[in-house]
């Protein structure tokens, strides 16, 4: 069963239409890559995905819910976990912090979270140092380590990525999408947004997205 | 309670922000926490004044009123105001007696009650009164032929604490060589009571005696060369044959000084040829020379040689000067209403000297604290709008944290109880240590600023003083400064000056006290709510998604 279900979505912003009727599931265990040109729409189907925005028209069922009955703080700090393209991090705070700070959003029971925190960091390849770092002294990876370690923090099911790889080196690259690979094999639903055909190629499924302007011709 | 850790956080990680609002924030604080002190000790020294504070108060006959309640139209059709009609009415209505004033004393009001009565007497060749001049005989006489008493008060009725001394006033009081004062009670005896006279030898008269015992000055005792449990007589100044005599049963000294001003109109103004005894004794001689008790004469040992021609016009009058004495000033609110319901008649009013001097002692202090009141305001809206304006630019600075939070899931109440909470607890530490610093200065400040406007009350004054020529107050006024009332009733010479000369508060002990504290944290918490009040208003109309898409 699916555990993120597009049905007949559109999206139009300030009356001109950016999505249309995009139908699509996403399972448990696999990792997604949704790509396409600049324009396509891809960060606002992320955006719809993490509840972010709404549909003009359709629905997005999270585990068979439809998410615009769901309270959409809960449902973005507990059941979907996001990392943004530009990190979004907080940056006055260390890194061990904003994964706090998102562990206590979602309202987690965890005793010691610091702990929690660090060991998450340690598994996305950040030592206790750089934990302890504020997010402005950290590189471009680190920050994005930071950042899948926070989407991680509260155990989601599903891991949302706009363009996790944008700014990254090669190798740095590849040591993320081991993690999101790890992730999927783990039981997760990783959905990736990417314009790079390697990041595609290193998922299980693509969807590829066309400018609406595009169709017509 | 994440919020509470984050904002902490929040606070920390923005010292600079911060130490700022919170600068400004403390500067509001002591402003406001001085503002505050002064309007409190202004308070405090209100109901201090007023808790040690024992309200006297007399009757007395409003003249003026009953002037201008007289029908005119008669007199005008003579030619104008009808004075005849005028005295009759002033001699039927304008005294009231002892059972009057004894029947106002039963208020519920009154705490206690005690009176007066003045008299004159002419002394005799074995009992003479001290006297500078050389001819003694025309000292008393020339006044008391002109029937007139020296009056040094405008009103004609605060001579003898608030008796009726003028000729207008229908009284039949010659004036002779001694003043002799009746007390009802030793409260009464203000002079020795504050210890400006004490009986040196013998002792004092039983205040509820009907004996004709006394005490004279030691000045008289040496003039007249009598002792303790010598006896004197005493002669009406209408009728020398109708004669009385007293017993000496004390001596007492004054530190009261002689003035020359005062004695040079009549020797029984001379504070040395004052005798005293108690008021029933003294009110019996006065009721057997009016001719109300003669049938006790054999008991009272009265020696009225003259009675069967007596008339009016030369019987002893007396004046009686009564006072009320009220447990507070809320008390003495009430006597009027309960006295005018016990029947007094509304040509009489009631007064009090003691709240007349608490309200002039106040007026620098309520000055003070009017100005306090309006810099107060003044300072809050200030600071009110500062505080706003910095909210706002701190909210817009972090536009994008309130993105990422609520991106990640927080609630916009909760993210917007975060501000708050930054502010309050930035406010709140400012307001403490605000409150600590006005406590420590309040006082000085206070003190200081009450030394300038009482400075500057007194310089008015002294400028008035000199338009209308009184570059300086008589001696008199030193006289009465220093306590020393005549007659006891309270009343003193100082009013013959108006009540300008009053003493003001010119200190305060303490400004700070826990309604001031509360005050504060009172003003603390309204600055946060005004000041987060606009937060909230941003943070609740941010949408994240534009916070995050503009910033991408």
């Amino acid at each position: 069963m699916a555990i993120l279900s597009l049905q007949n979505i559109c999206f139009s912003y300030d009356k001109t239409p950016v999505l249309k009727d995009i139908s699509y599931d996403f399972e448990k265990g696999k990792m997604y890559c949704i790509v396409g040109k600049s324009g396509a729409g891809k960060t606002t189907l992320l955006s719809l995905l993490s509840g972010l925005a709404v549909p003009t028209s359709g629905q997005i069922l999270y585990d068979g819910k439809d998410i615009s009955k769901v309270d959409k703080y809960t449902f973005r700090s507990k059941y979907i976990g996001v990392i943004f393209q530009s990190f979004n991090l907080i940056t006055t705070y260390t890194a061990a912090e904003n994964v706090v700070l998102s562990m206590d959003i979602s309202g987690s029971k965890i005793k010691d979270k610091k702990a929690r925190a660090v060991e998450l960091l340690k598994n996305v390849g950040l030592d206790e140092d750089e934990a302890n770092r504020r997010i402005l002294k950290l590189s471009g990876g680190q920050q994005q380590r930071v950042a899948i370690a926070r989407a991680l923090s509260y155990d989601p099911d599903i891991i949302l990525a706009d363009e996790p790889t944008g700014n990254l080196d090669g190798e740095t690259q590849n040591e993320i999408m081991e993690i999101f690979r790890d992730l999927a094999d783990k039981g997760k639903c990783v959905i990736l947004v990417s314009h790079s055909s390697d990041v595609a190629d290193m998922c299980d499924e693509r969807y590829e997205l066309v400018k609406i302007s595009n169709k017509k011709n | 309670m994440y919020i509470l850790k984050n904002a902490l956080r929040c606070i920390s990680r923005s010292k600079g922000r911060n130490i700022l609002i919170g600068i400004i924030t403390l500067v509001i604080a002591v402003s406001a926490c001085l503002g505050l002190s002064i309007r409190q000790a202004a308070e405090s020294a209100k109901e201090e004044t007023l808790a040690g504070m024992t309200v006297t108060a007399t009757i007395s006959f409003d003249r003026q009123s009953m002037m201008n309640d007289m029908d005119f139209s008669k007199g005008e059709q003579d030619g104008g105001f009808d004075r005849t009609e005028f005295a009759d009415m002033m001699t039927s209505g304008s005294t009231l007696s002892l059972e009057e004033y004894k029947t106002y004393a039963t208020a519920e009001s009154v705490k206690d009650f005690y009176y007066t009565v003045s008299t004159s007497f002419n002394g005799t060749d074995d009992f003479e009164a001290v006297t500078t001049e050389t001819s003694e005989e025309e000292s008393g006489e020339d006044l008391q032929n002109n029937g007139e008493f020296p009056d040094f008060d405008a009103d004609g009725d605060k001579m003898f604490g608030g008796g009726k001394m003028n000729n207008m006033m229908g009284m039949q009081f010659s004036s002779g060589d001694f003043t002799v004062i009746g007390y009802s009670s030793e409260v009464a005896m203000t002079e020795f009571q504050s210890g400006v006279a004490t009986v040196s030898d013998g002792t004092v008269f039983d205040e509820c005696t009907e004996n004709y015992e006394c005490i004279i000055s030691e000045e008289l005792a040496i003039f007249n060369s009598v002792d303790v449990g010598s006896t004197i007589t005493l002669t009406n100044p209408d009728n020398e044959e109708e004669s009385y005599e007293l017993t000496i049963v004390g001596i007492y000294t004054s530190s009261q000084s002689n003035d020359a001003t005062i004695s040079m109109f009549s020797t029984s103004q001379d504070p040395a040829n004052r005798i005293y005894m108690s008021a029933n004794a003294l009110q019996n001689i006065i009721d057997i020379s009016s001719g109300e008790t003669v049938e006790e004469e054999s008991e009272t040992g009265l020696t009225k040689t003259d009675e069967s021609d007596e008339d009016e016009t030369s019987s002893i009058a007396g004046t009686i000067s009564a006072t009320y004495l009220f447990e507070d000033a809320a008390a003495y609110e009430r006597f009027e209403d309960e006295a005018r319901a016990l029947g007094l008649d509304d040509s009489y009013t009631v007064s009090s000297t003691d709240i007349s001097a608490y309200e002039s002692s106040l007026t620098p202090l309520n000055t003070l604290s009017t100005m306090a009141g309006w810099f107060l305001i003044v300072i809050l809206i200030i600071g009110a709008i500062i505080l706003i304006v910095l909210n706002i630019f701190n909210v817009r600075e972090r536009k994008y944290q309130i993105g990422v939070l609520t991106a990640m899931g927080m609630k916009k109440s909760k993210v917007a109880l975060q501000f708050i909470a930054e502010i309050l607890i930035v406010t709140m530490i400012a307001v403490v240590l605000g409150a600590c610093i006005g406590a420590v200065s309040s006082v000085p400040v206070t003190n200081a600023l009450l030394e300038n406007q009482v400075s500057s009350q007194e310089s008015q004054f002294e400028q008035i003083e000199n338009n209308f020529g009184r570059g300086e107050m008589p001696d008199m006024l030193d006289n009465a400064e220093n306590g020393n009332n005549p007659m006891g009733g309270g009343m003193n010479f100082m009013e013959e000056f108006g009540n300008n000369a009053a003493e003001y508060i010119t200190k305060v002990d303490s400004a700070m006290n826990l309604t001031v504290v509360i005050q504060m944290l009172g003003i603390g918490l309204l600055l946060t709510l005004i000041a987060s009040a606009f937060s909230v208003l941003f943070v609740m109309r941010y949408d994240p998604l534009k916070i995050l898409a503009n910033r991408d």
